[in-house]
């Protein structure tokens, strides 16, 4: 039973971390019809921000630091993110192919001017002392790791919200998910909105970069790759555009993920292929989505 | 003085050519309806106007030129829209779809829930859970919210039932007594009510311009518009 | 018309070259390590422009392509090493294999159109890598990949004094391959794959099955990079997951970028010199010439990728077409110029 708890909440944290990649993935795509590449570079950005402010700025490994570092990374992440906008997606507006192109470009720029700065071996981000330290919950000693990945998450999960439901620039992405040529035609300048959602993108992703490279013990220029894969996974099967659909699909693939991996060794990534394929053939507009794309 | 001024509107769409050069222009204060058979470019030439399709030729409001202005801007200058199939935010409350639209420093809900008194009970309800003559409501209401110089109105009683057809009539004869429209519409004895102006299209182009009172010939209305006067 | 009327005596001239340039008394040309990167880099040509087929041809944005080079490669190998198959029949069981592969994968991908086909196929291919890289049944030796038995496969593809003979099966799968592809393009299917490209909406109104033609387009370009995949095996001698990549999909699409997706002289240009370029950049990029430069420039310099990348962005953004659509642009510019009275139209 206790092996079953870590399992789940292990799964649950790993879904947490495919969130904050996927959410912005989602809603990029959702609003503005761009496949994303660059996505992977919002995170590899955010992370090295955060270890660089944790080694060279800030080299006290206190909570506050750490604390800090995660905020920094999401900074870099949201701002990077924006530049990406401004420089190069918005020059090709409505050209959906190329800016899926033009994204792909950009990662493999980013990845090597990471590259060419920091080296390619994975740098090992100062995580505080209680990093590998576990709780218990019932019988189970849970990582408390994990239990940081949920909160953050959940942090930026009503950050999401509260800026979708309660505001004018929120009000403006959810119409536009749904109707973008329409926004344009009640007077709106949905341009705003673009700039808004590449930020908020940027910024989860980059939260995310900086806690997975806690997670996976380092930051290197490619790390990123695997994680934008299940990203984009996780907003196909969720439904791209929706929110609540992503953090679904996270928390799903998360968990079966990690219980498929301790049952069934090495067949993790299997399970959620096929989770894929069976969404594409019974509900091809994702589970929480509305429309087929 | 016309209020809009429409001249050699083009529009060409994957190599094809959907408008081939529109003329007509709509009096200030009054309705000018655009007629013709399905597919001959009568919403295209709203969505021109509009910006949303890429043009060329020259459009103007007043007196002044928005042909190569963003359709965000040109909504700004003062057209109201109320599209083809309504087009509502399926996801959105009644209340969010209005207030999405509100531009002007005080929108104007009392016009809005005099005509449709029903949209302020349904305000929290998602649009998407509307009857289709609820969705029309919500489409038109929003275009009421701010002052506008004109009112682009497409086919607003499509696919609505006969009872719903009067009510959404009696709401635009309201609006058209002191506004300016130009409105497509398929139901003649609409455009009979509250139509000055009538614009013939076909084939992308304007075959025709003149009164109302040509849509009194048979003749006429049979072979511009294929159908007979009895009909409608 | 834009193609120049010599250009097919030039393309056999080419190709005569090519064929004889082991047998030309150059030393560069007789070294092993020369035709070996030209070998490769001939075989990146003929997978982009299987690639181009898809893409440039079909319309169709495919992140997942590698997979069916990949499965050419591993089940070939699997198939020589285990169970002792001749390379021909191996070729031949990696073939039907990734026709097989490519009819599953393209029905359940070819649900979704544009933007989420490249994500679907994206996952598809990522499924192949991890299923490579986690060594699932044994199979596939994990990321140290599968060196081929030597033994098992004809004498003249073994060994340095040989790689002539690997150049010049290069030669003959990228011929192979561009006959495939050019009479692919050029029959009815073809054009039902470019209107696919240009409107699809026209294609069903015409009563044709657009995915039947689209899944038609996908198997072909993954039978094709299945043979080129067994290429790849024999002139690098092993397997490697890397074939499986996503990294290696967008590499290919890079070179197609670069080449020009509208020709297939220019996919498989694009493929040859992104290929030396990825070899060539990386040996400049580190003679020492950048040793000056802050690191602050100097450091993205010295990536390879980093300049691709840049050329990449810069292609998509301002000069769509690549190498090839600038030739055309050139060519049609000269051709007006010449014919001094404008064209008439039709």
């Amino acid at each position: 039973m206790d092996t079953f708890l870590l399992i789940g909440i292990t799964g649950i944290g790993l879904g947490a971390l495919y969130f904050l990649v996927a959410c912005g993935l989602s809603l990029i795509y959702g609003l503005m019809g761009v496949l994303n590449f660059a996505h992977g570079a919002f995170l590899s950005v955010g992370a090295f921000a955060g270890y660089w402010f944790a080694v060279k700025l800030f080299p006290v490994t206190s909570n506050l630091s750490f604390a800090l570092s995660i905020l920094v990374g999401g900074i870099a992440g949201g701002l990077f993110a924006l530049l990406v906008e401004q420089l190069v997606i918005k020059r090709l507006y409505n050209r959906h192919i190329d800016q899926a192109l033009v994204t792909v470009g950009v990662s493999l720029v980013a990845a090597a001017m990471l590259g060419g700065w920091f080296g390619h071996d994975p740098l090992l981000l100062p995580t505080p002392t209680w990093w590998y330290n576990a709780i218990q919950i019932g019988d189970a000693f849970i990582p408390v790791d994990r239990l940081l990945y949920i909160g953050v998450s959940l942090l930026m999960l009503i950050l999401f919200f509260v800026i979708l439901r309660f505001t004018r620039i929120g009000l403006v992405i959810r119409a536009g998910v749904e109707n973008r040529t329409m926004v344009q035609a009640l007077g709106i300048n949905v341009k705003l909105a673009f700039s808004t959602v590449f930020f908020l993108g940027g910024l989860a992703a980059g939260v995310g970069g900086v806690l997975i490279a806690g997670y996976s013990g380092g930051v290197s220029p490619y790390f990123s790759g695997t994680w934008l894969i299940y990203g984009f996974i996780v907003v196909v099967v969720g439904g791209m555009g929706s929110l609540g659909g992503s953090a679904l699909a996270a928390l799903l693939i998360g968990i079966s993920r990690q219980y498929v991996n301790y049952y069934a060794p090495g067949l993790g990534d299997f399970v959620v292929v096929i989770l894929l394929a069976l969404v594409l053939i019974f509900r091809p507009q994702g589970l929480l989505g509305k429309v087929a794309h | 003085m016309s209020a809009l001024l429409v001249s050699n509107l083009r529009v060409e769409i994957n190599g094809s050519q959907i408008l081939k050069g529109v003329n007509f222009d709509v009096r200030a204060n009054s309705v000018t309806a655009l007629l013709g058979r399905n597919g001959v470019g009568k919403s295209s030439t709203l969505k021109a106007i509009l910006g949303i399709y890429p043009h060329s030729g020259k459009v103007q409001l007043g007196e002044r030129d928005i042909t190569r202005e963003q359709t965000y801007r040109i909504v700004r200058s003062g057209i109201g829209y109320i599209p083809e199939d309504r087009e509502i935010f399926a996801s959105l409350t009644v209340k969010e779809n209005l207030s999405l639209a509100e531009l002007d420093e005080e929108p104007n809900y009392e016009l809005a829930y005099s005509l449709f008194p029903e949209l302020k009970e349904r305000a929290n309800q998602r649009a998407g859970t509307l009857s289709g003559g609820q969705q029309q409501m919500v489409a038109i209401a929003r275009a009421l919210l701010n002052k506008s110089e004109i009112l682009l109105v497409d086919e607003p009683t499509k696919g609505l039932a006969p009872r719903l057809v009067t009510e959404v009539a009696d709401a635009l004869a309201r609006i058209a007594s002191n506004a300016t429209m130009l409105i497509v519409e398929q139901n003649l004895a609409l455009v009979r009510r509250i139509a000055k102006d009538i614009v013939v299209m076909d084939q992308g182009t304007v075959v025709f311009s003149g009164g109302i009172e040509n849509l009194n010939d048979e003749e006429f209305v049979h072979r511009h518009l294929g159908v007979s006067v009895r009909g409608h | 018309m834009l193609r120049w009327k010599y250009s097919r005596q030039l393309l056999f001239s080419l190709l005569a070259f090519l064929v004889a340039i082991p047998l030309l008394p150059v030393d560069i040309f007789r070294s092993a390590g020369f035709q070996q990167t030209i070998a490769v880099a001939l075989l990146y040509g003929a997978l982009a422009l299987s690639y181009d087929l898809l893409f440039g041809y079909t319309g169709l944005l495919s992140f997942g392509h590698a997979l069916f080079f990949a499965s050419g490669a591993y089940v070939s190998v699997i198939l020589i090493n285990r169970a002792g198959w001749s390379l021909w029949m191996a070729t031949l069981g990696a073939l039907v294999f990734t026709i097989v592969l490519a009819l599953l994968v393209g029905s359940a991908a070819l649900r979704t159109t544009g933007i989420a086909f490249a994500m679907v196929t994206l996952a598809f291919g990522e499924a192949g890598h991890v299923i490579i890289n986690r060594n699932v049944g044994g199979w596939t030796n994990a990321e140290n990949g599968l060196p081929l038995n030597a033994d098992r496969i004809p004498s003249i593809f073994v060994g340095v004094a040989n790689t002539h003979y690997i150049f010049w099966l290069s030669i003959a799968i990228l011929v192979l391959t561009y006959a495939v592809v050019w009479w692919v393009t050029e029959s009815p299917a073809g054009r039902v794959f470019a209107a696919l490209r240009d409107n699809e909406t026209r294609v069903s109104v015409l009563g044709l099955n657009g995915s039947r033609f689209k899944l038609l387009s996908f198997t072909v370009a993954a039978a094709l990079a299945s043979i080129i995949g067994v290429g790849m095996l024999i002139a690098s001698g092993s397997a490697a997951p890397r074939y499986a990549e996503a990294n290696t999909t967008i590499a290919l699409l890079l070179m197609v970028i670069l080449g020009g997706a509208i020709s297939r002289w220019g996919a498989v240009l694009g493929g040859v010199i992104y290929s030396i370029a990825q070899t060539r950049l990386q040996d400049l990029t580190q003679s020492g010439f950048l040793d000056g430069l802050p690191k602050l420039i100097g450091g993205p310099l010295e990536e390879p990728v980093f300049i691709l990348g840049m050329i990449f962005i810069f292609i998509v953004m301002f000069s769509p077409g690549g190498i090839s659509g600038a030739y055309y642009r050139i060519r049609l510019r000269y051709l007006t110029n010449k014919s001094k009275t404008p064209p008439v139209k039709a």
